[in-house]
């Protein structure tokens, strides 16, 4: 185990996650950025008013994701006929043609990762607003990152729309609440976990209970 | 300030990307408490991964990943396949992302890693930036290659009519294997193979057994 003062020294430094150039780090001025001088990549910064935002965003995110998987997402019709598209209908159509590794892949990646991506986040905010179960909340934060690369909603949502163009002029083709739900999330998720980094939450984190 | 003498001996932690002191073996964050294996760990498990990965790439892209059954019958269509197939009906860019997340990506990736993995044993002294910003890139596009599976869960949860049916292929299930693996490849790859100060030492297969941890 390090002592005090060392471990007080190195987390005053930050290092470039695309480049690897090491920074000293300064005070910034509310809404500012530190980007490296040598790749342009964003390093850290200091947005007092995060915490608040993000719990918003968070529980928000949970009753659209919650949205987007009770209603359909699309409706496709063909001769009168019509078909609704819902996660848990095109995984089941996977699982009943055999593939079931596909459909396990598929309901993690978009249905079971981030829905505990977006609980994991909610509950890690409510516990660093309070500034409670310091052990708690750093289990939640080394959770969060394991989770977040295998979160794939935006990129699921992507591909919806994709599948439509592969559609058009074959059926017809209405969009349901579900999907509008789902782009939504997808936002969310989006700005929680790919444009702040993890490394901001771990600085809040430090702050609430180690007092830096 | 940035100098490269104190980072050689600094890394940032994974998971929390806090700075550590580079011991070596059995470095704990200071921070989230994680263990960071040596990069030698992380040398051999990116192999296994990445030739895994690489062998899943043939029968992910010789099998169909995608049958439309019509009332004229039934047609396979392959990634490289469906990509055409786009072309063919006039959605050029939708076949462009289609060809970039599911034919380029994946093989850029193979590239990447492989090249990274070659350096860390026979280092060539210049473009260190270069190669990190290759991983960087290769980890933020990777999980983009999944595009054709959603696209195929999609269709295939959509389409279920009578006279048009559309189903997944017997590649989806090694494409969806293909990309979980080259993801895993990447998150497994240590960034510090990269750096300079790990490519003085000795090859690692020179290395004792005693060095390696267990687990």
């Amino acid at each position: 185990m390090m002592h005090k003062k060392a471990h007080d020294d190195l987390s005053k430094y930050v290092m470039c996650d695309r480049c690897n150039s090491l920074y000293r780090k300064v005070q910034l001025p509310a809404g500012k950025r530190a980007r490296c001088k040598k790749c342009g990549a964003i390093l850290y910064r200091y947005d007092p008013a995060y915490l608040d935002r993000a719990l918003a965003l968070a529980l928000s995110g949970i009753i659209f994701f919650v949205l987007a998987n009770l209603f359909p997402l699309i409706r496709v019709g063909l001769w009168g006929k019509e078909h609704t598209l819902t996660l848990f209908s095109a995984i089941s159509v996977l699982e009943g043609g055999g593939f079931y590794i596909v459909a396990i892949g598929v309901t993690l990646l978009v249905l079971v990762i981030p829905l505990l991506v977006i609980v994991d986040y909610a509950v890690l905010i409510l516990l660093l607003k309070l500034g409670k179960r310091p052990e708690m909340a750093r289990r939640l934060l080394v959770s969060l990152s394991h989770l977040i690369p295998w979160s794939m909603v935006d990129i699921f949502t992507v591909s919806v729309l994709i599948a439509l163009v592969k559609l058009s002029g074959k059926v017809t083709i209405h969009f349901g609440v579900a999907f509008w739900a789902l782009v939504i999330y997808a936002g969310i998720d989006l700005y929680l976990t790919r444009a702040r980094r993890i490394g901001t939450l771990w600085e809040i984190y430090e702050r609430r209970y180690h007092g830096q | 300030m940035a100098s490269e003498s104190v980072s050689s001996h600094l890394i940032r932690c994974p998971v929390c990307e806090a700075v550590n002191v580079d011991t070596g073996d059995n470095v704990r964050c200071r921070r989230c408490g994680t263990h960071i294996p040596h990069p030698r760990q992380s040398y051999i498990r990116t192999w296994a991964l990445l030739l895994t990965a690489m062998i899943l790439w043939v029968p992910a892209n010789l099998f169909p990943i995608l049958r439309i059954h019509t009332i004229m019958g039934h047609v396979d269509n392959t990634v490289v396949g469906g990509v055409i197939a786009l072309w063919d009906d006039g959605s050029y860019l939708i076949a462009l992302v289609i060809l970039v997340a599911s034919v380029i990506i994946p093989i850029l990736k193979f590239i990447v890693l492989l090249y990274l993995l070659i350096n860390s044993r026979f280092p060539v002294r210049h473009r260190r930036h270069v190669r990190h910003r290759l991983y960087t890139l290769i980890e933020i596009i990777g999980a983009w290659s999944m595009v054709d599976i959603f696209v195929v869960t999609a269709l295939s949860g959509m389409v279920t009519f009578d006279t048009f049916q559309i189903v997944a292929g017997t590649g989806a299930t090694a494409y969806v294997l293909m990309v979980f693996f080259t993801l895993a490849a990447a998150l497994v790859f240590d960034p510090r193979l990269i750096a300079r100060h790990y490519r003085t030492q000795k090859p690692y297969r020179h290395r004792k057994a005693s060095d390696h941890g267990i687990g």
